[in-house]
């Protein structure tokens, strides 16, 4: 069977959405200790692609309640 | 442990997580291809981008990397894999679509041009702090960090490059080996064509200087 064949479970499906959060953790925190405050702000367009992923997936799953 | 070395690692282990991911989802023969033509582009590109001093652009600080494949750092064997798969998986659930079946492709590339615009503001600001990258020359424009703006034209376009060329291998009729082996030695065009893409934005932007 091919592996797109099953539906992976919830943690793999997340795992980008995972991956690309830890980087903004690491990138904001490491800006934050080392007081860079002035770079803050480069982390906003990728923080709107992680909300954006999150609402869509809210999204997906209010219409597949309402089915 | 030094701090960046512990970077690099981690940035290597979430890569072998977005594998795993591509190779649960999307089939062995995408990822194959995908991470295999990203790791030779990744370090052909910047090879010659380190190496060749007529390009003009950029070199890899050596007191910060640890790890390296020759003129550039290992790392970049990944970074164009995991933050174009990031791009492109991310483009695929906010846009509802599917590059390689072919719902709303056009939109999926051009939301990954944003995305890995997006990603150069965070990456390129955060380079600054570690001194990832010398530059060669005075830019025109710059964003945080004092980094040139035209990283922002650069990591979109890698998008727009990267995705449609691997759309059509990955379409071939051929056998997985044979596109996969296609699909790494299009890096040969790629990376002309991607310096292209970044000369056309230096010719416009040397104007304002």
């Amino acid at each position: 069977m091919d592996s797109r064949d099953k539906r992976p479970n919830f943690f793999i499906r997340e795992i980008p959405f995972i991956v690309l959060l830890v980087f903004w953790v690491i990138y904001a925190g490491i800006e934050i200790i080392r007081s860079r405050f002035d770079l803050l702000t480069s982390i906003i367009p990728t923080g709107l692609f992680i909300v954006a992923w999150v609402v869509r997936r809210l999204m997906y799953k209010e219409g597949k309640g309402k089915g | 442990m030094d701090t960046f070395l512990a970077l690099e690692i981690i940035a290597l282990a979430l890569t072998g997580l977005l594998i795993w991911h591509s190779a649960s989802t999307r089939g062995a023969a995408f990822t194959w291809m995908f991470f295999l033509g990203g790791a030779f582009l990744g370090v052909i590109r910047e090879n010659v981008i380190a190496q060749v001093a007529a390009l003009n652009l950029y070199s890899y600080n050596p007191a910060t990397f640890h790890l390296w494949a020759g003129a550039a750092p290992l790392i970049l064997m990944v970074f164009w894999s995991y933050t174009i798969y990031l791009a492109l998986t991310f483009s695929e659930v906010i846009a509802g679509g599917d590059l390689i079946g072919g719902k709303r492709s056009v939109w999926i590339i051009l939301l990954s041009m944003v995305f890995m615009a997006s990603y150069a503001c965070l990456n390129e600001a955060f380079a600054s702090i570690y001194t990832m990258v010398l530059w060669k020359f005075k830019p025109a424009l710059t964003i945080w960090g004092g980094t040139p703006a035209m990283v922002l034209w650069g990591y979109g376009g890698m998008a727009l490059i990267f995705l449609p060329v691997l759309l059509v291998v990955y379409k071939l009729r051929v056998r997985t080996v044979y596109r996969v082996m296609i699909f790494c030695a299009s890096a040969v065009v790629m990376i002309p064509l991607h310096l292209l893409w970044i000369a056309v934005f230096r010719l416009a932007t040397s104007a304002i200087s």
